[in-house]
């Protein structure tokens, strides 16, 4: 009963491709193109238009400024496709995917010879001999500051978008694209606040403008959004070199711990938003080992003090678990208490020397000299080295990163797979091997110090904890059950109770190993527990879970995104005087604000379609063989977490 | 010991107790509104600090031009700004039917970026506003002198309980917090009592952060609330999302901030482990509610 396929872009697909290709048109209209060149101390630029009109608010006034004819020619070509897009779009076309993909590859092509543009424009700066080598240089760093701007980055976007969106009737496309349903709410969902964050930098900043030269209404349009892109690119930036990414690997490692900790609890139906509290007391547990464990342990104090870190944050986890178990209190309420005393027991424990009791002054002793408030210095053994110094294989001062690991990890993989999956012991003893053999060969790389610290190891193994214990343990499936349906897992004999303080206890002990990339990681730029620490990381594991789906891997991935735009955002406030680190705080606010509302978007979009309809569609095999649509329905069944309901109610249902 | 009691006894300590009272009661009150129709309000800490922000920046900007009539406009603004914010939390919340409680959780963490990016852009400072020439004016004898604010948190108290109890928008409310199927076969518009109660509490939550900003100091400062959103949460629980009992339920945590603060001045427990008293009475006193007897269709969103 097959029959032949529609290979029309369906109406969803047709739908996004319309959007991307005229918001992608508008943009190369509305924006600059283009820029030729910018400051380095505060951001100002040459700008192109489509209509080649030049915007010069630079402090060069006359600097030579390369050809753009080509690209303008580009740049117009683009424009025409994405119309064609368009059309293609309102009326459904076969072929819409084709004039997308060619709008892409122009948009791609006019990037490319910009880039080449200015290489060969430095290139004869360099080669002129009638200007002084500061000039020189200056002049370098000036064309190194160009690149595309808004009206060429929403082309390359778009077209992609479009692309994809035009393919949409495909078979094999629509199969694939169900299994990314689940993405759609998060990428919607930043997308909506990095434009309100657009208007918020186009509110707080004032266009630069160093040329002396007043600006038309036209020119300070292109100002502004001149403006919001390179605060946005400056953010996004990170990734594009070595030294930045590793300064977002640090700054992702702990989010990671608070991400893994907030998700873990959302499986179980609890919101845990004591990720402050835990991580301070997972600290101050790291720092009482790391100081004053045994000093015949040696080594063994680093292990001592994971699990003390570990533990602390476990109890300060359990508290709101077994209250709620035993008296039905709110969660979400207990947990904010308890950061704040964590952070009253933090303060006392390590902010002063003495304190009062009942009239009488006693010494507390944990308190380094001086000032400021912070602990002595962990001992030797307690300290954990930089993944810097943990893989460099190098000699003579030379910095080799070892294969070793990565070995290793792809050794596994391979294991596992040809293994069938059925010999994971096996498959890790090959890994071990693989690696060790594999260790002292090293890539040489230049890295002027990082302080990526061996933490981010362990949270990969917490990471990897979380998806064997959720998946692949009875534990698990009870917990995972408990969130979907408590009700219906009391039934099946699965205890309510048993699951909330567990799964609290987890995420706690998850928040707690935070801490050890502060004290035992040195990230604070000493190996103590200090009254500086960002306890707010916390927070921000809300943000990470959500936007990861409360997965593991999607965990990861958010953490990498905050991270890197964590360190943007240090570039950007220390360029642009009205914008400053907290544009990341509201970003960030932003995103969980919108995924909460499932980024604006319709549930017929985001839920996944019934297996039969898939099939259907698909015009292949009767239903039951289709694997994709039951995996992606099982993957989008995120469960949301039961706090929206009373206590009472709750308690009344796990009671049943 | 003898010096803790004599000073319990003193009109600064019953000032300073009433102080502590006025920020709870006012958002505990409002929180009421919102939870009674069936939402979930933990975005009331978010509220206040949205409120004290927009309250001292508007009566600094009004000052040059007002005079001593700038923090009440300020107060204005406060209220309206707490509402607006409360409509964003409304508007995901019933519409979108997003989870109420991470809608709310989101406008708390908007509530510790958002300032410091308007204090820069205003002021070229992420931590306060600058100081008013004066705020609201104090009212009362002696050391027992007040702004505004106090008196009209103890007068809702009363209007809260006539609205809720004594008025057809009262019975409404509680309909829709209770079964809103049924409200809706009667005819009440569930969603328009639903965005209303909750605007109102964005409103109150507003006055209290005002109150903290212009009427108890002369500035906004970074985290103002300091917590108090979730406490009045937890005396709305604790008084049972009754006007009385949470009047009850303040007057208690009032009376034991008060109480830290006064401890804090003494050598009988670490000042450190005395600011957690608020906190910790907070989490005993959801201990001992137990069993809570909530709206019955709180946090669900309606889908009629």
């Amino acid at each position: 009963m097959t029959t032949a396929l529609d290979t029309r872009p369906t109406g969803d697909g047709a739908r996004i491709a319309l959007i991307a290709a005229a918001v992608a048109a508008a943009g190369m209209l509305l924006f600059p193109l283009a820029t030729l060149g910018r400051g380095g101390t505060d951001a100002d630029a040459v700008l192109l238009h489509l209509s080649g009109r030049l915007l010069n608010l630079s402090s060069y006034q006359d600097a030579p400024l390369p050809p753009t004819g080509l690209i303008l020619g580009l740049g117009w070509a683009t424009l025409a496709l994405l119309v064609a897009t368009v059309i293609g779009a309102l009326r459904r076309a076969t072929w819409l995917w084709i004039t997308a993909l060619l709008a892409f590859v122009l948009a791609a092509a006019a990037v490319l010879r910009l880039d080449a543009t200015l290489s060969e424009q430095v290139g004869r700066v360099m080669a002129d001999t009638a200007l002084r080598p500061g000039a020189k240089r200056q002049l370098r760093n000036f064309y190194a500051g160009g690149g595309m701007n808004l009206g060429l980055f929403l082309p390359v976007l778009g077209g992609l978008i479009a692309t994809g969106a035009g393919l949409s009737g495909r078979a094999w496309w629509h199969e694939r694209y169900n299994r990314l349903r689940g993405l759609l709410v998060p990428v919607s969902a930043i997308s909506l606040a990095i434009a309100v964050g657009a208007v918020v930098v186009l509110i707080v900043q004032p266009a630069v403008n160093l040329s002396g030269k007043p600006l038309g209404l036209v020119g300070g349009w292109l100002a502004k959004s001149d403006l919001v892109y390179f605060v946005y690119s400056s953010l996004f930036a990170p990734v594009t070199s070595l030294n930045p990414l590793l300064d977002s690997l640090k700054l992702a490692t702990p989010l990671i711990f608070t991400g893994l900790s907030v998700a873990f609890a959302f499986r179980t139906g609890l919101f845990n938003i004591g990720g402050p509290g835990q991580l301070t007391m997972g600290a101050v547990g790291a720092m009482l080992a790391g100081v004053y464990g045994p000093a015949w342990l040696g080594w063994g104090l680093l292990p001592l003090s994971i699990i003390a870190a570990g533990a602390f944050g476990a109890l300060w986890g359990a508290i709101p678990g077994v209250l709620k178990a035993r008296f039905g209190s709110s969660e979400v309420i207990n947990t904010i208490m308890l950061n704040y005393i964590a952070s009253a027991v933090f303060i006392f424990l390590i902010g002063t020397d003495t304190f009062p009791f009942l009239g009488r002054t006693y010494h507390l002793g944990l308190k380094a000299e001086g000032f400021e408030a912070r602990s002595e210095v962990l001992q030797p053994g307690a300290q954990l080295p930089t993944m810097l110094g943990l893989l460099n294989v190098g000699s003579g001062g030379q910095t080799a990163i070892s294969i070793g690991l990565l070995v290793a990890l792809v050794a596994f993989f391979v294991a596992r797979a040809v293994l069938k999956a059925r010999r994971t012991g096996m498959a890790l003893l090959i890994a071990v091997i693989a690696g060790a053999v594999t260790w002292r060969i090293g890539i040489p790389v230049n890295i002027a110090g990082s302080q990526l610290n061996a933490s981010f190891l362990i949270a990969l193994l917490c990471v990897a904890f979380f998806g064997t214990l959720m998946w692949r343990t009875s534990t698990g499936y009870a917990l995972r059950a408990v969130g979907l349906s408590p009700k219906a897992a009391e039934y099946g004999g699965i205890s309510v109770a048993r699951g909330t303080v567990l799964a609290m206890t987890i995420a706690g002990m998850f928040a707690g190993l935070a801490g050890l990339h502060y004290v035992n990681g040195g990230a604070l730029d000493e190996y103590r527990l200090k009254g500086n620490m960002p306890v707010n990381v916390g927070f921000d594991g809300i943000a990470v879970a959500l936007m990861g789906q409360n997965t593991p891997a999607g965990v990861v991935v958010s953490s990498l995104l905050f991270g890197t735009v964590d360190t943007g955002g240090l570039e950007v406030s220390r360029q642009l005087e009205n914008v400053n680190r907290d544009i990341v705080t509201v970003l960030k606010a932003l995103i969980v604000l919108f995924i909460a509302a499932g980024g604006f978007l319709s549930r017929r979009l985001t839920d996944p379609p019934p297996p039969q309809l898939v099939a259907a569609g698909a015009g292949g095999p009767p239903p039951g063989t289709h694997l994709s649509p039951d995996q992606a329905a099982l993957e989008r069944a995120t469960p949301n977490p039961n706090v929206g309901q009373s206590s009472e109610q709750i308690t009344r249902e796990g009671g049943k | 010991m003898d010096g803790l009691f004599a000073q319990l006894l003193t009109t600064a300590f019953l000032a300073t107790f009433i102080r502590s009272v006025v920020p709870l009661l006012l958002t505990a009150l409002g929180g009421l509104f919102s939870e009674r129709s069936g939402v979930v309000n933990i975005a009331l800490d978010g509220l206040i600090i949205f409120g004290a922000l927009a309250g001292a920046v508007s009566a600094k900007a009004l000052e040059p031009s007002l005079g001593a009539a700038a923090p009440w406009f300020g107060w204005l603004a406060g209220m309206l700004v707490g509402g607006l914010i409360a409509w964003i939390h409304a508007l995901l919340s019933i519409k979108y039917r997003a989870d109420q409680v991470i809608s709310g959780t989101a406008i708390n963490l908007l509530a510790t970026g958002v300032p410091a990016v308007i204090l820069t852009a205003l002021y070229q400072t992420s931590t306060e506003s600058p100081k008013l020439n004066q705020g609201l004016p104090l009212w009362g004898v002696g050391e027992l002198r007040f702004s505004p604010p106090v008196y009209f948190a103890f007068i809702i108290v009363a209007v809260t309980w006539y609205v809720v109890y004594r008025t057809p928008y009262g019975l409404r409310l509680r309909a829709t917090g209770e079964q809103p199927g049924a409200a809706a076969s009667m005819g009440i518009n569930v969603r328009r009592m639903r965005y209303s109660a909750v605007i109102l509490s964005g409103m109150l939550a507003g006055t209290a952060g005002v109150f903290l900003s212009i009427g108890n100091l002369d500035s906004y400062v970074r985290n103002i609330s300091a917590g108090s959103g979730f406490i009045a949460l937890a005396a709305l629980i604790f008084g049972q999302w009754k006007p009385l009992g949470v009047l009850g339920a303040t007057l208690l945590f009032g009376f034991l901030q008060a109480l830290s603060i006064a401890l804090g001045g003494t050598d009988l427990l670490p000042p450190t482990l005395v600011s957690a008293l608020p906190y910790v009475i907070t989490i005993l006193a959801l201990i001992l509610t137990g069993r809570s007897r909530a709206p019955r269709a709180l946090g669900r969103p309606y889908d009629g």
